[in-house]
């Protein structure tokens, strides 16, 4: 691969991790409207077509915590401990403003690409 | 091989978990973390396992570890983010850093550290080169260390973060003015100047009054003016292409830039070996640069022209010795101009189009 590809690679990588990350968020805080542990809300969001590393999702479900937008139980299923996550009262609260966001970056989006 | 083949396949997942938790700070969420890992793991292993219907062996979970990454990354990720100076206070850093290695530490080595070595070295050139590079080298080690402990202690502590949030818009400094072309004026006078200086100079051998005045009546140029004056003029000649090229191009805006560098160290070079050459003597006489004129040997006043001749030596070798450091100091600011100018050229040649027209 040449340099200049390399680098064009790079930039888009950089680019698409950008675009990613508040996607993901958005994205982790409607699954969790329904209580889930770490697999399976990983293999959710990959079933819809959003591929998320342990590296990526358990550090961001901490933040997520953290801010008090979680609220996170270990419990015991199938014999094996597992933390359960899910919203709590000021996460819905979020999600609807963050999804109101969405909806109005996607219809602003929507329509530059429809001029462009 | 064979011995762990044998061993309960799941222990290498305790094993990975194990060195993740080596890489991992040692905090409150260590093992909360771990745990939520090795839960995310061993759901992996079972769900394969539900797929394939049959236990895993150790390949396949080997590949489970492998997609999940290097333990030391793994933790890289799950651990908070750190660094020893953050992206706010890295830009002071690198300033402070700069400033100190190149313009504190540099020049204190090559005018003190350096002379007063060369002085305890008798004169070992080679050796005090090697020396004071060699000091400069771990001066610049424990310089950088300092100011790295400094710069991290004032991360973890906030202080410049604090002192940011207090900062005063009145405070910032007057804008810089825009950098001027090279004087159209200046050159031409540095020019005339030149042009003179190189008349004078092929004038001095026919006419030593030129340089000597009254005293060229029983004074005479020494040997160092002989050895030295064909690469004077060549010096000169070449300062006056350089200033007529400058002249002519004055869109070459480098070209000053590294053409007075290079004057600059074809000047050091020919003082640096005129001082050397200055330190001989001659059958036990000293007269490097002028001496007494001939047959004035049985002169009554002689010891009074030796008198003159030995002022005027010295003299000359002390403007020697000024120029040396002067060149050095004008050496080292137009190195630096001309770095500040590639770096200039290189940044403004990265910047997308739109920045540049502005």
């Amino acid at each position: 691969m040449s340099y200049g590809s390399q680098a064009r690679t790079e930039v888009f990588e950089n680019l698409k991790l950008e675009l990613r990350r508040g996607c993901l968020t958005l994205a982790v805080l409607t699954q969790l409207r329904t209580e889930r542990y770490g697999y399976t809300l990983r293999k959710a969001l990959s079933d819809d077509g959003l591929e998320i590393d342990e590296g990526t999702l358990y550090p961001l479900l901490r933040r997520l915590e953290s801010q008090g937008l979680l609220v996170s139980q270990w419990r015991e299923e199938d014999k094996r401990n597992k933390r359960f996550y899910r919203l709590s009262p000021v996460g819905e609260h979020i999600l609807e403003q963050l999804l109101g966001e969405w909806q109005r970056i996607n219809t602003s989006l929507s329509k530059i690409l429809q001029e462009a | 091989m064979s011995t762990s083949s044998s061993r309960n396949p799941l222990e290498l997942v305790d094993r990975y978990l194990q060195a993740v938790r080596f890489w991992l700070p040692k905090t409150g969420r260590q093992e909360d973390l771990l745990a939520e890992l090795g839960e995310d793991l061993r759901s992996q292993i079972e769900d394969k396992e539900s797929e394939l219907g049959h236990a895993l062996g150790q390949d396949d979970i080997s590949e489970i570890l492998k997609r999940c990454g290097a333990p030391m990354l793994v933790a890289s990720r799950l651990g908070p983010r750190r660094h020893l100076i953050g992206p706010t206070l890295f830009p002071v850093y690198e300033f402070v850093l700069k400033m100190v290695l190149l313009w504190i530490l540099v020049p204190v080595f090559i005018f003190i550290v350096g002379p007063a070595t060369l002085a305890s070295t008798n004169g070992d050139w080679g050796k005090t080169v090697l020396v004071t590079i060699g000091n400069l080298w771990s001066g610049a080690f424990v310089a950088a260390g300092i100011i790295t402990l400094v710069f991290a202690i004032l991360e973890r502590t906030h202080a410049i973060a604090d002192m940011a949030c207090t900062w005063d818009p009145s405070s910032l400094p007057p804008l810089q003015k825009p950098e001027r072309k090279t004087s159209f004026v200046h050159t031409m006078c540095e020019l005339a100047f030149n042009v003179f200086g190189l008349v004078w100079l092929l004038l001095v051998p026919n006419h030593p009054f030129l340089i000597l005045g009254p005293a060229a009546a029983f004074l005479k140029l020494g040997t160092i003016w002989h050895t030295f004056y064909v690469p004077v003029v060549l010096l000169t000649v070449a300062v006056i292409v350089r200033l007529a090229v400058t002249l002519a191009r004055s869109q070459w805006t480098a070209f000053p830039l590294w053409s007075q560098l290079l004057q600059t160290a074809a000047s050091l070079i020919l003082v640096h070996y005129m001082i050397q050459a200055a330190g001989y003597t001659v059958h036990g006489d000293w007269h490097p640069f002028v001496t007494i004129a001939d047959g004035l040997s049985r002169s009554e006043q002689y010891v009074r022209f030796t008198k003159i001749a030995a002022i005027v030596n010295v003299a000359l070798l002390i403007s020697l010795v000024c120029t040396w450091v002067g060149l050095c100091i004008g050496g080292a600011v137009q190195l630096w101009e001309l770095l500040k100018h590639i770096r200039k050229n290189r940044s403004v040649s990265q910047q997308p189009a739109s920045v540049q027209l502005r």
